[in-house]
């Protein structure tokens, strides 16, 4: 087939991870016009800090949605396993344990707490047969409670020497952020390169068939809930590090972001559907919208409305875009 | 294509009940090599009942079930895929949001070679090719694209479907309505898949209620009434009106 | 395979026993000492988690246990809102305790519900927040927020060394972090801070306030949102969370946020322990431990009918600095056990 250069100039107009870039740049330039500082070394810091610890729970909320389900409370493990973590240690530093010691522990405990989440949306999930938006409603409000009976409210720890190393790293990348592109880039050759990946979007695509096809549907689904919960677990040590403690309210709503990351990425929540570029782009856009409007001085309550019109927009396109699937 | 006197699927006084509902009781038939047989009975005569002891979704309650002159015990579909049956669900199809070539592979991809591969990474342009010659071989054509699924029409869904099961059976495939909710031009092309897979020497169960549609490509058609087999006979035996009567008992 | 009805009925045991176990481990604590005691007191707060009435909470019970006081101690976890206060005020009407202290969390939507516990002859006491309307009030005791607010603003303006440092052609900017806007609290702080900036600092410009909802984090990622984008050199944190999330923005800023001076309510001990480190310059200290054991004082005076109720106690708030903090501090930081 042959194309000319102004179909695929106009091809590319028709892909929605251009059209995101595209909006991610303008977005970026506007916020420069009105203040100059924006493309500045330690903006970019700024916002790769706030990307980064976005970006691992959107890529988990990615892997559950493509399989057809939902994760609501990624939020809430970010806190209990945070508020957990910093009581480890705290623990082992009153037992004279070193900063980099306690912490590899603290970072174990806190994917290990958020694993043991995501198992029991696993288990209420694939063995009481609850719809996943139930089941993780269910854990989305008991560990909230859990955060705050296990920290009394209060945040547990006070770590300055964890808190400067959020910000220490290689040019604009902080380790924080290397860390999550080495995870985020693992986990997109997995969903799209592997049959793990395949089997993800089979089952989210038409459950019956890859049940049919020989695929342990179960096993699979309870994976990925596993694996949601133990990227929030890790995000709750990132948190840690960021705030030199852990804290109850850390953490909440941010399962409504990663979703609106991943829906603006262009994936479908009926499951099926959806790229890791593009949730990335989504998180990007995301975090630079948020970040900018603090940036440009805006009341921070207009963040929500902007967010709010750039999900609509994007379902919007995904619904007229010709590269994707309508039902 | 083996003996014609050797049955490659055979079941022997096959009876099941669910609580007090008998479902099946003593049904016995032979299914050669090569050979379409239609299956057809009025609702709850049995027919779905039949279709999951045959695919392995559950064991009878008695009788037995030869593969290829072998008795068989299926604990699961995987025991009877492994022995070279394929089942064709009406809800379970394909996954529209893969390609052909994924589709037609799921389940059973194909990895790369090396490290990767045992890593699971997939070797997709294989299967993609491998696709398109394996659906050539029964009739389809589809253009070589990554498209998906979902851009299909129902017919060529269908066909797909279909040349997915008889791509891996290498004895019997289990056809359960394949022609629902299909217009005349589109059954038209699953009965064609049909007859490919025939040739290939792969036996066919059909399970339809389209009952033109049995006529016209099967070889011989059992009746099913109330979980027993009532009728088995080649199909050159039977008329639209006699083919009706006999499924709802009103002349036998 | 089991049938449906089979899995409901197991279903349905399992969750009953789960229910029962969750409100006996729950409710357990709270209903044993109640018998014993001569007067029962209901006690609302608007966020039961929040150090603030955690210490509050020491306060009230310390002084109620010495004067025979049985306290039933009720809020909402973590959300102050009255939509979630409302309900808890109407249920322990049913129980009818002999007072009713309440820390309403709007200014109006509670008064209905405390005009019914008067008209059962239940007084009811106001905490930290009141209703707008004291007619039906006994007792207020409150911290003045107003005040705080003011007092921050001369403590950051002080830090940052008003009058040499900033000039109407080169104003120095400030920073702010709210939990919220719609609480009266916070808002009352906000007012007390920019009444005193424009009367006393006009060359300080305060940017628009960051809202956090409480959490440290988006505090800390708003706080560097600013930092980047102006020439910042204080920060107001209205509160503990938003004073962590300050704390933090200042280590992570690294050389560039050694200058920069920050200013905040609540003595956690985390902000305590972040002032010692030189981080914070003032911390703005309530005391809830102090409200809550003035208010039960009153209750008592009132059932009792022994001893003179004022309306209204103000009780101040104490500026904590490095200077004094060995003094103070620890009289001050909030207790929460």
């Amino acid at each position: 087939m042959v194309t000319s250069p102004l179909r695929r100039v106009l091809g590319l107009f028709a892909n929605q991870q251009f059209i995101l870039l595209l909006v991610l740049v303008a977005v970026m330039v506007y916020f420069d016009v009105h203040n100059g500082r924006f493309f500045s070394v330690a903006e970019f810091q700024n916002l790769v800090v706030d990307l980064s610890a976005a970006a691992l729970v959107a890529v988990a909320e990615l892997f559950v949605i493509v399989s057809g389900g939902i994760d609501l409370s990624v939020g809430s493990t970010i806190a209990v396993s945070g508020v957990i973590g910093a009581q480890a240690i705290v623990h082992l530093q009153s037992h004279h344990f070193g900063e980099l010691p306690s912490l590899l522990v603290g970072t174990i405990v806190c994917t290990g707490v958020g694993g043991v989440v995501g198992a029991l949306n696993a288990v209420l999930i694939t063995k009481a047969n609850l719809v996943p938006f139930v089941a993780t409603l269910v854990t989305l409000s008991a560990g909230a409670g859990l955060a705050l009976f296990f920290s009394q409210g209060a945040q547990i720890g006070y770590d300055p020497v964890a808190a400067t190393w959020s910000s220490t790293g290689f040019w604009i990348f902080t380790w924080q952020a290397l860390i999550v592109l080495v995870i985020v880039g693992v986990l997109g050759l997995v969903l799209h390169f592997t049959s793990y990946g395949r089997y993800n979007y089979a089952i989210g695509s038409n459950p019956f068939a890859a049940r049919a096809a020989g695929i342990n549907v179960n096993r699979h689904v309870a994976s990925v809930y596993v694996m949601s919960g133990m990227l929030a677990g890790l995000t709750g040590m990132f948190f840690y590090i960021r705030i030199g403690g852990g804290a109850p309210q850390t953490g909440i709503g941010t399962e409504l972001e990663a979703i609106a990351a991943v829906v603006i990425g262009g994936a479908s929540l009926v499951g099926g559907v959806g790229l890791i570029s593009g949730t990335i782009l989504g998180v990007a856009i995301l975090t630079v919208v948020t970040d900018g409007l603090v940036f440009i001085n805006v009341s921070t309550y207009w963040n929500q409305v902007v967010v709010a019109g750039f999900i609509a927009v994007a379902a919007i396109l995904q619904t007229v875009s010709p590269g994707t699937r309508k039902r | 294509m083996s003996s014609e006197k050797e049955p490659i699927l055979e079941l022997r006084h096959i009876s099941k009940s669910y609580g007090s509902v008998r479902a099946l009781s003593d049904v016995s038939f032979k299914a050669y090599a090569g050979e379409v047989i239609g299956l057809v009975g009025d609702n709850g005569a049995g027919k779905s009942s039949l279709i999951k002891t045959i695919s392995g979704v559950h064991s009878p309650d008695e009788g037995e079930i030869f593969v290829d002159g072998v008795q068989r015990h299926w604990k699961s579909p995987h025991d009877s895929m492994a022995a070279g049956i394929e089942t064709l669900y009406q809800d379970s199809g394909l996954a529209p949001d893969l390609t052909i070539g994924a589709n037609i592979f799921l389940g059973r991809e194909v990895k790369r070679r090396g490290p990767l591969g045992r890593l699971g990474f997939l070797d997709q342009r294989a299967m993609e090719r491998r696709a398109l010659v394996e659906l050539d071989k029964v009739g389809i054509t589809v253009p070589p694209s990554k498209r998906t699924v979902s851009q299909l029409s129902g017919g060529q869904r269908q066909a797909v479907a279909i040349g997915r099961a008889v791509m891996w059976a290498k004895h019997v495939i289990i056809l359960d309505e394949p022609t629902n909710h299909l217009g005349a031009r589109q059954s038209q092309e699953v009965l064609k898949v049909i007859r490919a897979a025939r040739e290939q020497g792969i036996c066919v169960l059909f399970i339809s209620h389209t009952l033109p549609h049995v006529l016209e490509v099967t070889d011989r058609i059992i009746v099913l009434r109330l979980g027993r087999v009532v009728r088995d006979s080649l199909t050159t035996d039977y008329t639209v009106e006699s083919l009706l009567g006999t499924i709802t008992g009103l002349n036998t | 395979m089991k049938s449906r009805s089979m899995r409901f009925v197991q279903g349905a045991a399992v969750a009953s026993t789960l229910a029962a176990s969750i409100f006996t481990f729950v409710g357990g604590s709270a209903v044993a000492n109640a018998a014993s005691k001569k007067y029962t007191v209901a006690y609302v707060v608007g966020a039961a988690s929040d150090p603030f009435f955690l210490s509050m909470r020491v306060g009230a019970t310390a002084e109620a246990n010495k004067l025979g006081i049985s306290l039933v101690w009720q809020g909402n976890p973590s959300v102050y809102s009255a939509a979630t206060q409302i309900p808890i005020v109407q249920n322990l009407l049913a129980t009818k305790p002999n007072a009713l202290v309440l820390a309403p969390t709007d200014t109006k939507a509670l008064q209905p519900l405390v005009a019914q516990y008067v008209a059962k002859k239940i007084p009811v006491f106001n905490v930290d927040s009141g209703d707008a309307n004291q007619a039906n009030i006994t007792s207020w005791v409150t911290g003045n927020n107003v005040q705080g607010g003011q007092a921050a603003a001369d403590a950051l303006a002080s830090a940052m060394g008003y009058a040499k440092n900033c000039s109407a052609s080169n104003k120095c900017v400030v920073a702010i972090g709210v939990s919220s806007i719609t609480t009266s609290t916070d808002a009352a702080r906000l007012k007390g801070f920019a009444q005193e900036l424009k009367a006393k600092y006009p060359n300080i410009k305060a940017l628009n306030p960051i809202v956090s909802n409480s959490q440290p984090t988006v505090a800390s990622s708003g706080f560097k949102q600013a930092l980047a984008a102006n020439k910042v050199s204080g920060i107001f944190a209205i509160d503990g969370t938003d004073l962590e999330g300050a704390s933090q923005a200042i280590v992570a800023s690294g050389a560039a946020g050694k200058n920069i001076k920050v200013v905040g309510y609540d003595a956690y001990a985390t902000t305590i322990a972040s002032m010692k480190a030189g981080k914070i310059s003032a911390i703005i200290s309530q005391q809830p431990a102090l409200e809550g054991k003035d208010i039960i004082d009153a209750v008592y005076a009132k059932l009792t009918g022994k001893g003179g109720i004022k309306h209204l106690n103000t009780l101040a708030n104490i500026v904590l600095t490095p200077a004094n903090c060995a003094k103070l501090c620890s009289t001050y930081v909030y207790k929460t056990a």
